[in-house]
């Protein structure tokens, strides 16, 4: 009885021993994807060049309302984090954050390294020729974005661009600011190349936000769009004097005249329209669908606590008639109760996104034909005329105000005066155009200061108005 | 390599011959103290080289059959030392008389998967903590019932929510980015300690995007078992001590044995208590004179003010325009609720069969409204034997157990208190008015209006269940071979349900008002753990040599899902009636399999031991999950009797040893994160870099000690060094993010980690008579951490970046350093830590306490800038004034100023007790009563300035605990108890 037990438990114990062993421990993972790799499939080509637009908007909202405060389109009255009512207003900026003086760094990069993947991958992949040269159209377009996107909060010389590399390679050389744009715009005309020869349809669908430039040629006036943006934001920084480009961080944008002219021929080649909608063009979508995102910049006006600043209501113009304020103004904020934190208050809540579905723009026909004016202005093939015939299209169209008062005749100054003022309420809250504006016009020194004395209770230093965001902590420490 | 061990077993046990059975005889006897003459229940009775023994019931005796023929009998009792009785050929009944063992040197202490030594032979500071040490007030969760009792350990809640919540660490730093709780085995299962988010974050935002974070406060499942049942627990705090278990155990192990059952008739023991939870700490707020100093801080600008100042107008009314001063903290955290729990279980057996069963049902009130803890829990431990060499061991343990945890920790929502009450000036009274909650106009919420219509409760189920089997297959007077097969099951289900009614002041907010969250998980763990030991003493008795062998295989699957549903319906609560729903799973499969061996030789006349052994582990979360890692230990230890006058006996010790901290989940894997963008499935890179030969730390540790019985046992002494160093670490490393991630995890080649520490661990007994019975017991240690080498740049871990304070991990410092926009601005690490416990019986009182000290460890203190930041702390002028802005001074910013000292000094546990004359029970037909109050946590002093010392905003954190952003507060809590016996 007794071996009879011993045998028995033993045999018991070799049985379960060896159905152990035998296991199988290699799991696959049951919760994410590999990623993109050689032959990919046509599934996964369009996940991967969808996957690229989700990459794209992760740092779209916080950008708008970072850049929104930096340039005094706004301030967030956040009881729950003082930071936006420190930090980002008298500093100093924390290069360790990604949410804050550290961003606009490391998902602009994400998204450019998720284009590279595609990139590399896609001479495998199981689509046409032409289909590959479309994908690699697109993702250039998109890459080349964010690589703008990075330059907009960065003006000094430390932007690595050669970043296509294996983990265990050095990293990318950094480069001046200058060279940083041109390859930007070295990117965005590759792409065209590749979107010249890409067919006639995608290989994927870009989505709803891209509604209108669904195929390869239409997506190239997308790609135009942005080419006329880089290049007047290039033209600009290059006039300005040397020692405000010191003061920017930068050894200095070489001057680049014939950037104006560029920037007409670009617009002649994208959707700007007189006779379109000024909303047409490229956005990121967002929604509060099933794994989607919403849009972070929704708050109910009632109780939101990013707020327009005072100067918003300030500056506004009256409509035609007199009584009414700029269509804009009313259309993208509203009064509410007043608030106040930290010595700033508003009463001037944001509606310019209606609800957590609504889609923030990445480029509309209204910014082209406000560029379309810039440029005429100042290039040497541009005509004034045409500047102040733009100007007061938006005006009318867009503000419904009476024309301008500047003339051909007036000086550079007044005209960017009013430029800037259009683009101040045409582009409010889209994307930190106040911000780019008053730096590449050399204006910083008229962006207001709420607090020049600080705040007493509780007690926050001087406001400063920064003209560019630190490189980023984790950047700087890996190349140490 | 099993399939051949067991062979070897297996050979072995047929070749060593089964003796034929000899004629049997009957044994009679009672088991007595030699000091109080009263019985000893549950004393073990063995016939010396046979598989004989028998279990004294309550009255002491027990009976057996033993050969023919003289016989030694081996008597152990807890609490006692052992004693061997010859019994003469023919002789029948048997007195033993047991000398106490005050400081437990013969307890025998688990060195192995199926071995033990006794304490007295021990080569490693394993601290064993008793039932009646663990019980001496009632508590939540298993954590703070071993908080200043285990020298060593650093045990902390996270924060003052009921349900539990805490973190046992054991040593110092053991990682960084692995595993960082202990291994925790129950009655040899290793059972889960998954901390699952209940995923408020969809409420709070504290984490951007939509997933569960670890912000959540949320509750480790150790809570889950009930203090009551446990017999012991044994603390194995490192590599050196805990090596046999290999590649899990680098964080050490914790080993919990549950009461078993005693012969005799049946016997009920029932414990009712009542009692009340109290807060501990308020934050306070601002007193403001009138409506100028109150213009100043939440209306300064005029004209665009106007409307706030009208606000503020109303609101200080007092004549002259003074403000009215409300403690908004009262009335949300001043509530006592009724506690009460009952407790009963009953024991018996025969000399076959033995019983345990318990049941606790245990219903704590919050000290917040809709707050509070249920816990039930039935058990049932079976000890059946067949025949004289098979027993066979059933283990069951259901429980259930749901709390309401409110809302606390980081948010950027302000929904959670200590965010909103910063803002929130207090000549506002956020008290309903007709049932109507006032909107607080100074920020996006009313707590005491979300405290009572939010719900956040979590519904867990869980089934702990082991058999075992064991045969002592050959058993003669030199040798004894025994065979253990355990099979244990862990399941638990934990359910989730956050319901944030349209109705709250924040709910529109987003767009969506209205949000409710379902979260359920599941997670099934299955051990199959084998061993054989044999034991050979030679007749010379010259040595005794212990060699085991086994292996242990693990099947672990976690599944979790979640959903939130946004746009819903007042009233309504079903996530399928939200308009707009996201939905998240993972799945956590783990395989882990390891097999050991292991010698053990005691000889010189049992004063020396000498200890070695090797584990080899193969996991499915390795790189290669087919390699095996192997962890080998080794020790040694002497002991000296009567080396001096005075000293009983001294011990000197040292143990090496090594274990492994495996990869957490998915590490290996190199994935795209998911999204859906305008409708259509989207994939990219995640952020984390995978390593596809990601292999687990190792953690090697050398500990010597000594340890020393003075006085005839008046008291004990044991001092223990140690030093463990972390190698093969595993580190989430910052990359330069133009490589497009933002970390990757790997393990960094020569990264190195080390710690050293003093553990001390005393004991004194002045006392022992009859009628006076008192042992004082203190405990002091301290560690230091050291990054030893880093072959990557200082890098961030926790905290909100370096302005608010974060820890930093950097090549010579100490690895809890933290720095701030000044640089090193502090250290977590206390600078030592002491515990004091007292047992007194005085004839029928008893007098128990236990306090503990932390003298230093600095906390982030993110809750207090909040105040100051927003110009209404308590002593905001001129304190807060200075320090907000020290902090925000843009030429010179000093983060150091919300580094804040955490020192404290709690007393962790009070009892006082009176056992009723046995008359008075005898009246109402039970056998004994006692009556008694108990505290947890009644006092503490602390110059910590936010609301607990005790706090961790992540949660459960190998390096990153001590940051204090509105957390819930502290409680205290008061019982009163009756015991009675049937």
């Amino acid at each position: 009885m007794r071996t009879y037990n011993t045998r028995a438990f033993v045999g018991l114990t070799v049985a379960g021993a060896l159905a152990v062993a035998a296991c199988n421990f290699d799991i696959t993972n049951p919760n994410s994807p590999p990623s993109i790799g050689p032959n990919a499939t046509r599934a996964q080509v369009d996940a991967a060049a969808v996957g690229l637009l989700a990459a794209l908007r992760t740092d779209y909202a916080n950008w708008v309302l970072k850049a929104a405060i930096l340039g005094r389109e706004g301030y967030r009255l956040d009881t729950a984090d003082p930071r936006f009512t420190t930090e980002l207003l008298a500093g100093p900026l924390d290069a360790s954050n990604n949410a804050f003086g550290g961003g606009q760094w490391q998902p602009e990069y994400r998204t450019i390294a998720a284009g590279y993947a595609i990139l590399n991958a896609i001479g495998s992949a199981q689509i046409t020729d032409a289909e590959k040269n479309g994908v690699r159209g697109y993702v250039q377009t998109l890459q080349a974005l964010s690589f703008l996107n990075v330059l907009n909060a960065h003006t000094q010389d430390s932007i690595p661009i050669d970043v296509n590399r294996a983990i265990d390679q050095p990293l990318a050389p950094l480069v001046s600011n200058d060279s940083a744009y041109k390859a930007v715009i070295a990117i965005l005309d590759s792409a065209r190349t590749n979107l010249q020869n890409g067919g006639l349809t995608f290989a994927f669908d870009p989505g709803p936000g891209f509604e209108g430039f669904t195929t390869p040629a239409t997506f190239l006036q997308v790609n135009r769009a942005l080419a006329a943006r880089v290049r007047a934001y290039r033209a600009s920084l290059g006039e300005l004097s040397g020692a405000v480009q010191t003061s920017y961080g930068s050894a200095g944008w070489s001057s680049c005249a014939a950037c104006w002219d560029s920037v007409l021929t670009a617009l002649a080649q994208s959707f700007r329209s007189t006779t379109a909608s000024l909303d047409l063009g490229a956005y990121n979508v967002f929604s509060t669908g099933n794994q989607d995102l919403p849009n972070g910049l929704f708050q109910d006006p009632a109780t939101a606590i990013n707020l327009a600043h005072p100067s918003v209501a300030d500056s506004v113009e009256l409509q035609t008639g007199g009584t009414l304020q700029d269509k804009r103004f009313l259309a993208k904020v509203t009064t509410r109760a007043a608030f106040s934190l930290a010595c700033l208050s508003s009463d001037l809540s944001w509606t310019r996104y209606a609800s957590p579905n609504s889609p923030i723009p990445i480029i509309r026909n209204e910014e082209l034909i406000l560029l379309d004016a810039e440029g005429n202005w100042f290039a040497a093939t541009g005509n004034k005329a045409t500047a102040i015939s733009d100007l007061n299209f938006i005006r009318q169209t867009s503000g419904g105000l009476n024309p301008t008062t500047v003339t051909t005749g007036s000086t550079d100054s007044v005209f960017v005066n009013e430029l800037l003022k259009q683009r101040f309420y045409s582009l409010l809250y889209e994307g930190g155009h106040r911000w780019i504006d008053m730096r590449r016009f050399g204006r910083l020194g008229q962006v207001i200061n709420d607090r020049p004395t600080g705040c007493t209770s509780p007690s926050i230093s001087a406001d400063k108005v920064f003209s560019h965001l630190p490189i980023n902590t984790f950047e700087v420490q890996a190349r140490q | 390599m099993i399939p051949r061990v067991l062979f070897v077993s297996f050979a072995l046990s047929l070749a060593v011959g089964l003796g034929a059975a000899a004629q049997q005889r009957s044994i009679r006897g009672k088991v007595v103290s030699a000091a109080t003459a009263e019985p000893v229940a549950g004393a073990s009775v063995a016939v010396a080289g046979t598989p004989i023994t028998a279990l004294t019931n309550d009255r002491g005796e027990f009976s057996l059959s033993a050969p023919e023929g003289a016989v030694t009998l081996l008597v152990r009792g807890v609490g006692f030392k052992h004693a061997q009785i010859p019994v003469a050929a023919g002789a029948g009944d048997v007195t033993a008389q047991l000398e106490q063992d005050v400081f437990n040197l013969e307890a025998v202490v688990i060195t192995g998967q199926a071995t033990g030594v006794e304490q007295r032979n021990l080569a490693n500071a394993v601290t064993t903590v008793s039932a009646a040490q663990l019980n001496r007030a009632p508590t939540q969760s298993l954590e703070s019932a071993l908080q200043g009792k285990v020298p060593g350990a650093l045990v902390q809640m996270n924060s003052g929510a009921p349900g539990g919540g805490g973190q046992i660490a054991f040593r110092g730093v053991t990682t960084i980015n692995a595993g960082v709780d202990p291994l925790i085995v129950v009655d040899g299962l290793v059972i889960a300690n998954d901390a699952i988010a209940s995923n408020m974050n969809a409420i709070t935002a504290a984490a951007a995007g939509g997933n569960a974070s670890n912000q959540d406060n949320p509750v480790n499942r150790i809570a889950d078992l009930n203090p009551n049942d446990i017999q012991d627990i044994q603390a194995l705090k490192g590599a050196s001590a805990a090596a046999i278990y290999g590649s899990q155990a680098a964080n050490g192990v914790i080993i919990i044995t549950t009461r078993r059952g005693r012969p005799g008739a049946p016997r009920f023991s029932v414990t009712q208590r009542f009692g009340t939870f109290g807060v501990a700490n308020k934050m306070g707020a601002r007193k403001f004179n009138d409506t100028t100093e109150a213009f100043g801080v939440f209306a300064p600008k005029v004209p665009r003010d106007t409307a706030t100042r009208t606000v503020i107008r109303g609101l200080c009314n007092l004549p002259g325009g003074k403000c009215p001063f409300f403690d908004n903290e009262q009335p949300l955290y001043g509530e006592h609720q009724l506690a009460a729990e009952t407790d009963a279980s009953v024991t018996g057996g025969n000399d076959q069969t033995t019983y345990y069963l318990s049941g606790l049902v245990k219903k704590d009130g919050g000290i917040a409204p809709n707050t509070g803890y249920q816990k039930q829990s039935i058990r049932a431990n079976l000890d059946q034997l067949l025949g004289s060499r098979f027993k066979v061991s059933l283990n069951l343990n259901a429980i259930h157990d749901l709390s309401n945890r409110g809302i606390s920790n980081n948010d950027n929502t302000g929904t959670s208190t200590y965010l909103v009450y910063p803002t929130t000036p207090s000549f506002l009274d956020l008290r309903p008015v007709d049932g109507v909650y006032p909107v607080n106009p100074f920020a996006p919420s009313n707590p005491l209006q979300t405290f009572a219509e939010l719900r956040n409760s979590e519904d867990v189920w869980r089934v702990l269940g082991t058999s075992t089997a064991k045969v002592d297959a050959v058993t003669t007077p030199t040798q004894r071979l025994v065979f253990n097969l355990t099979g244990g099951l862990d399941f638990f289900s934990q359910r989730n349900d956050v319901l944030s009614p349209a109705n709250l002041q924040f709910e529109p907010f987003d767009g969506q008002p209205g949000t409710v969250v379902l979260g359920k998980a599941s997670d099934l763990r299955l051990n199959l753990v084998g061993s054989v030991v044999h034991t050979y003493t030679p007749a010379s008795n010259a040595f005794q040599a212990t060699t085991s062998a086994g292996f242990q295989y693990e099947n672990r699957d976690l599944n979790l899902t979640n959903l939130v549903g946004r746009t819903i319906a007042l009233g309504l609560q079903n996530v399928s009636q939200a308009t707009s729903l996201t939905s998240s799973q993972s799945e956590q499969p783990v395989k882990n399999m390891g097999i050991y061996g292991q010698e053990e030789v005691l000889l010189a006349d049992q004063r020396l031991l000498l200890t070695a052994g090797i584990r080899a582990d193969r996991s499915s979360v390795n790189g290669d999950p087919r390699k095996f890692y192997f962890f080998p230990k080794a020790a040694a230890s002497y002991r000296f009797v009567q080396p001096l006058a005075g000293v009983d006996e001294m011990k000197l010790r040292a143990a090496w040893g090594q274990t492994g901290n495996p990869p957490l989940f998915g590490a290996r894997y190199v994935v795209d994160s998911t999204q859906v963008v305008g409708g259509q499935f989207g994939q990219f890179p995640a952020l984390q870099l995978g390593d596809p030969n990601i292999k687990p730390e190792r953690n090697t540790e050398i500990e010597a000690g000594l340890d020393a019985t003075f006085g005839k046992e008046f008291a004990t002494l044991g001092v223990t060094v140690y030093r463990k160093v972390v190698t093969d670490l595993l580190l989430v490393q910052s990359l330069a993010p133009s490589t497009g991630f933002a970390t990757r995890i790997f393990n960094a080649p020569g990264a190195q980690l080390s710690d050293k520490g003093i553990e001390i661990a005393a004991a004194v007994s002045p006392v022992r008579t009859p009628e006076v019975n008192w042992i004082v017991r203190g405990t002091f240690d301290l560690s230091r951490s050291n990054i030893d080498s880093l072959p990557v740049p200082a890098f961030n871990t926790l905290g909100f970046g370096t302005s608010l304070g974060a820890f930093r991990i950097e090549q010579g410092k100490s690895a809890t350093q933290i720095v701030g926009s000044e640089g090193h601005v502090g250290d977590a690490n206390p600078d030592f830590r002491a515990g004091l416990s007292s047992d007194l019986t005085y004839e029928r009182l008893s007098l128990g306490f236990t306090w503990e000290w932390k003298h230093g460890g600095d906390i982030i203190n993110l809750t207090q800038l909040l105040y100051d930041a927003a110009g209404n702390s308590v002593d905001q002028v001129p304190a807060g004034n200075a320090r907000i802005s020290a902090w925000s001074d843009s030429l010179n910013p000093q983060t150091k100023v919300y580094v804040q000292d955490g020192s404290y000094l709690k007393l962790r546990e009070l009892n006082v007790g009176y056992e009723l004359p046995s008359s008075v029970p005898r009246h109402f037909g039970m056998r004994t009563a006692r009556v008694s109050f108990s505290g947890r946590n009644l006092l503490r002093f602390t110059p910590y300035k936010g609301l607990d010392p005790e706090v961790s905003n992540f949660g459960n954190q190998a390096i990153g605990r001590n940051i204090d952003v509105a957390p819930f507060p502290p409680n205290r809590s008061f019982f009163f108890s009756i015991d009675v016996g049937f």
